[in-house]
């Protein structure tokens, strides 16, 4: 697999999202997310090597904790992406909103002949 | 009414998802009737949409084609329904015609998009599942759709994980 291959199917899992989210308001250790998470070590742990994989979190090494750090470059890449997919769509469902604002109208116009 | 917001149920599938402040027959004409749909769907600023012909049976055939007001070239997208359920979900295939515009390249099989509206409280809650055939599709949706020069902001973080946010 490619790391973006890796980042998508990191990323498709709800608790390695939640484990990203957690690591965008700083670093944390296996055993601090092992606690917000209320899952084994085993599970946190499998996660993270996947995230780590994927270039979405690092270890530091020098650290006997190992503290898990968020790697936002390739994070980057698909949120951009999810971005401007979630802007092209947006810039579709405000004419749909104008329209069904108009259906609606139309219809009552309709109830009241 | 809140933004679309975009997430990542697997591999290879987007979902996005909008609310709109309309009963469900409502939004459901938008998405089968081509006079309404060319009204919303026409895309990108600066494109128009010429050609919306749209046979939304089981089996019906569709075509999209939008052109730049720029320069006159075409890209456009088609497909075979597969599913229709009234009011409530519509389910077909597309395939990319990049036409003379040049961007990014045609997956060999189509892609499946599944929308399903749901109402409630006199909103419709639609949900819209792209689902690419193959990693490679995915990959050439996503160099198509990269925007540049953007810089990594956590609040876009919020926006597209925000669904997965457990802790």
């Amino acid at each position: 697999m490619s790391q973006l291959d890796q980042a998508f199917f990191a990323l498709a899992d709800p608790t390695r999202r939640g484990i990203v989210l957690h690591l965008a308001r700083g670093e944390a250790t296996v055993s601090e997310l092992v606690g917000c998470f209320s899952l084994t070590q085993p599970t946190i742990s499998s996660h993270l090597k996947v995230l780590e994989s994927a270039g979405l979190i690092s270890r530091r090494k020098e650290a006997q904790l190992r503290p898990c750090k968020l790697e936002t470059e390739q994070l980057k890449a698909v949120t951009d992406w999810l971005e401007n997919v979630q802007e092209i769509w947006e810039g579709n469902y405000k004419r749909l909103d104008a329209l069904l604002a108009e259906l609606k109208q139309q219809e009552k116009r309709e109830r009241k002949k | 009414m809140k933004p679309a917001e975009a997430s990542l149920p697997s591999d290879t599938e987007v979902l996005v998802k909008r609310s709109f402040d309309a009963p469900a027959r409502l939004a459901w004409r938008a998405y089968m009737e081509p006079d309404l749909m060319r009204r919303w769907c026409s895309g990108y600023p600066g494109w128009s949409m010429p050609v919306c012909e749209m046979d939304m049976r089981v089996g019906g055939k569709y075509r999209w084609r939008w052109r730049s007001d720029e320069n006159g070239q075409e890209f456009g997208f088609f497909g075979e329904v597969l599913e229709v359920v009234l009011h409530a979900k519509l389910v077909h295939t597309q395939s990319y015609d990049p036409g003379d515009t040049g961007f990014g390249s045609m997956g060999a099989e189509p892609s499946i998009i599944t929308v399903t509206f749901q109402e409630a409280g006199g909103l419709t809650n639609v949900a819209t599942t792209i689902k690419y055939a193959s990693k490679a599709d995915r990959d050439a949706a996503f160099s198509t759709g990269m925007t540049d020069g953007m810089e990594f902001n956590y609040k876009q973080l919020d926006d597209v994980l925000a669904e997965g946010c457990k802790a």
